[in-house]
């Protein structure tokens, strides 16, 4: 590898706030980082855009960085219009842009299609280089299992999922290594085939370091509305790590008036929350974790957990700190970024791929119990074991 | 049940006096529970009350009485002092500015009053006293003697040193500092107050702890720019700070995109009247503060150690409205100064920042000249134990 890599980026859309936006410019413009403006030690080389409109970013960035350069084709993009690849590294960013969505809700971003376009050119090139896909792999888990089976087989580095593992903690704690979990519970908001993976994603970097590691997971349950607010008051989640998560938020959407921060009655939490939306599920080592949507009540993503023989109450907020209303910098993509780099200089994914193969898989489920209004999802399919990096890799520095 | 009087300025919506005392109504969050401490509020004097007013609501709901004057606040009818501690927030409200543009709470009038009280009946009980002491170092410092005179805990000050931190760092005590600066942003004389406060409590844990301040000088506009090219404030420094800020202006508000303030020039575009707060230790230690209005919307330190090649740095966490759990973080502080009598850090700290402030304005007042602080002679020892939300 020469000194600097050179990095590809396939996007579907580059516009403000974008992910593509996001995670590229602080390729091109540095960003932020442990008290310096740091600018990753790489090239990026080559852009493609699938979706270009009135909003588009991306020519303004190839004029501004005419090191790189803008392709019609994925093809060109990775091979820099040769015939074999010409890049040390890959960022697949297929999040926003114009694309349909399915019967079930999920909008059919065409990651699994820009992927397997790169691996015709690995192959092609007979050599992989590392990958990172920005969200879950796919909204398809059979195309999700196949992308990860051909990560593996072609033995490429491979690093994938959402910022909330990787961002700021208050408090700035990790789950404990190897320590017994028997409940785990996320608090966040937003939608389904969206910021449900975000949740997950919170949910599965935490419980995956408990003890034995991950074991993949078993059954999967979904709640929404009144079967929500039924499971709720049937204490199928505990009561007393749900309130916890609320308490870890900095958003929770005043129940009264002239109030600037109280704690809502259940009778108020069902007045703001319309659409609660739970994923309930079990791994098959019997840990039991729950996915909680409250849009309306919080805006940011909460844990909590009973932790050690003791079960005692393990909580801290993953914070997002979300423009435009309360920044205008979307920094959690700093330290996924940072990871995403050293993953490209090293050859070695900074944490599993596992852990969104894993929440890929659950988002599916999730969609699918809730397209059968609710039916219990057995998932075999998601046998998936793995164990967690012994050090931290969320964002303390 | 601690008995608890609430002295303020006014009562409404988003005031501190009511995300402050509701808290204690309500419960606040507090180390991943929904805490409710075990004070009873039982009585409350309002100054003004303005429309939206929300003293008497209150007093309704929570079973306690609005007393027309501070003393009948603190004796409950009584007759004598009947009140476990005081909840003193003289914030908000309308009142006049002098010519250094500082508005004039009269924080150190009501405190004087509950002294009075604590004199007469012969007992005095834990004052909290919300944000700078007075306005006036000379006040702040009676108010402090008064404290120690009569023996009750005191502490005051703003949400900043005690919030969330992002990253979650603490100077480890009698470290060797070499160099410090911190950016904020905000009006004057409430915002410089929230950032000096915060660079206090940081800097206040260099060897040999605090010493007073000896001199300090305030100054505005182009001139700022000028005093980093002469050195008399860091760019690294500055560097370290602004990689902490979440909030860049201009280019960023644009299109999104990060952004090297220093070396793209766009910080010196953006802001239209920077401001440097020099403050000179009486053991030879420099601080800086730069309000940076237009640039950047939030408070970010750093700090060069000495031996380490990387600055240290860190973002205040002022975390969103309406909730602003900052000052929950600020409530469990009050809590625990109610409920053993003794201050978690001191109230020294507060003074100092009193003073420097009242004397950077009087520095900006004078044509931006260097100020001797002779009077500003406060030395204190920082908290062994961090008093940050870390957990």
């Amino acid at each position: 590898m020469q000194s600097r890599p050179k990095i590809a980026a396939i996007a579907t859309i580059y516009h403000k706030y974008s992910h593509a936006q996001h995670i590229v410019d602080r390729f091109l413009e540095g960003y932020g980082w442990n008290s310096r403006h740091h600018y990753p030690p790489m090239d990026l080389v080559s852009l493609y855009v699938e979706q270009v409109k009135d909003n588009d970013l991306s020519k303004d960035r190839l004029e501004r960085f005419p090191t790189m350069k803008g392709y019609p084709t994925i093809a060109e993009t990775l091979t820099l219009g040769g015939d074999n690849l010409a890049v040390d590294g890959v960022l697949l960013i297929g999040e926003h842009g114009d694309y349909p969505s399915n019967e079930k809700g999920q909008r059919l971003y065409p990651r699994y299609e820009h992927f397997m376009q790169m691996i015709e050119v690995f192959e092609r090139s007979r050599r992989g280089v590392p990958v990172f896909i920005d969200k879950h792999l796919s909204w398809n888990w059979e195309w999700a299992r196949e992308m990860y089976d051909i990560s593996q087989n072609m033995d490429f580095a491979f690093m994938a999922g959402s910022s909330l593992p990787v961002t700021w903690r208050t408090p700035s704690i990790d789950m404990p290594l190897d320590v017994p979990v028997s409940e785990a519970v996320c608090v966040g908001y937003g939608g389904v085939d969206s910021y449900d993976f975000h949740a997950l994603e919170t949910l599965q970097c935490m419980v995956e370091r408990r003890e034995g590691g991950e074991s993949g997971v078993k059954w999967l349950q979904a709640y929404r509305g009144d079967a929500f607010w039924k499971a709720h008051q049937a204490e199928l989640w505990s009561h007393e790590l749900f309130e916890s998560a609320l308490c870890r938020s900095h958003t929770l959407t005043p129940s009264r008036q002239g109030f600037n921060n109280p704690f809502p009655t259940l009778d108020e939490m069902k007045e703001i929350v319309k659409n609660p939306i739970a994923y309930h599920y079990e791994h098959q080592d019997g840990l039991k974790s729950t996915m909680i949507l409250m849009s309306g009540l919080v805006q940011d993503f909460n844990f909590a957990a009973y932790v050690g023989t003791e079960n005692k109450v393990l909580s801290t907020q993953m914070y997002l700190p979300m423009p435009p209303a309360r920044t205008t910098l979307a920094n959690f993509f700093s330290p996924l970024v940072n990871n995403i780099e050293q993953m490209f200089l090293t050859g070695k994914a900074t944490y599993p791929v596992e852990r969104t193969l894993l929440t890929t898989g659950l988002v599916a489920a999730g969609v699918d119990s809730l397209y059968t209004d609710g039916s219990k999802q057995d998932t075999p399919h998601l046998d998936i074991t793995y164990q967690p990096t012994e050090e931290s890799t969320f964002w303390r520095t | 049940m601690k008995r608890i009087a609430v002295i303020t300025t006014i009562y409404r919506y988003l005031s501190h006096a009511q995300h402050f005392t509701d808290r204690f109504l309500v419960g606040y969050p507090k180390e991943g529970r929904w805490h409710h401490p075990n004070m009873k509020v039982v009585s409350l004097y309002v100054d003004q009350k303005p429309e939206g007013d929300q003293s008497s609501d209150r007093a309704r709901e929570f079973g306690f009485s609005v007393y027309p004057t501070i003393a009948e606040a603190l004796r409950c009818s009584e007759g004598k002092l009947a009140v476990d501690a005081v909840l003193l927030i003289g914030e908000h409200g309308d009142y006049p500015q002098n010519e250094l543009n500082q508005i004039l709470y009269p924080r150190y009038e009501f405190f004087k009053e509950c002294v009075k009280v604590f004199g007469e009946d012969g007992r005095a009980v834990p004052i909290f006293n919300d944000k700078h002491l007075s306005y006036s170092f000379e006040k702040a410092k009676k108010m402090v003697d008064d404290a120690y005179r009569l023996s009750f805990g005191l502490l005051a000050g703003s949400s900043l040193p005690v919030t969330w931190r992002l990253p979650d760092i603490e100077l480890s005590l009698e470290c060797d500092i070499e160099d410090a600066l911190m950016v904020g942003v905000g009006g004057s004389d409430p915002m410089d107050y929230h950032a000096l406060e915060a660079m206090q409590c940081m800097v206040e844990r260099r060897k040999g702890g605090e010493t007073g301040v000896a001199a300090v000088q305030l100054i505005d506009g182009e001139r700022v720019w000028q005093a980093g090219e002469d050195g008399r404030w860091s760019t690294e420094l500055l560097e370290a700070a602004l990689s902490r800020s979440d909030t860049p202006c201009g280019l960023t508000e644009k299109d999104g995109r990060t952004q090297d303030m220093i070396r793209n020039g766009e910080l010196q575009k953006l802001v239209q009247n920077p401001s440097a707060y020099f403050i000179e230790y009486n053991d030879g230690f420099k601080a800086t503060l730069l309000m940076l209005n237009g640039a950047i919307k939030d408070y970010c330190f750093a700090a060069k150690l000495q031996g380490e090649s990387v600055p240290v740095s860190t973002q205040f966490f002022l975390t969103p409205t309406p909730n602003v759990t900052y000052s929950a973080c600020l409530i469990a502080k009050i809590e625990e100064l109610f409920e053993t009598g003794a201050a978690p850090y001191p109230a020294e700290r507060t003074l100092l920042v009193s003073g420097a402030l009242e004397s950077c304005l009087i520095s900006r007042h004078q044509g931006s000249k260097r100020i001797e602080t002779p009077h500003l002679n406060v030395t204190y020892q920082a908290p062994t134990k961090s008093q940050h939300a870390r957990c």
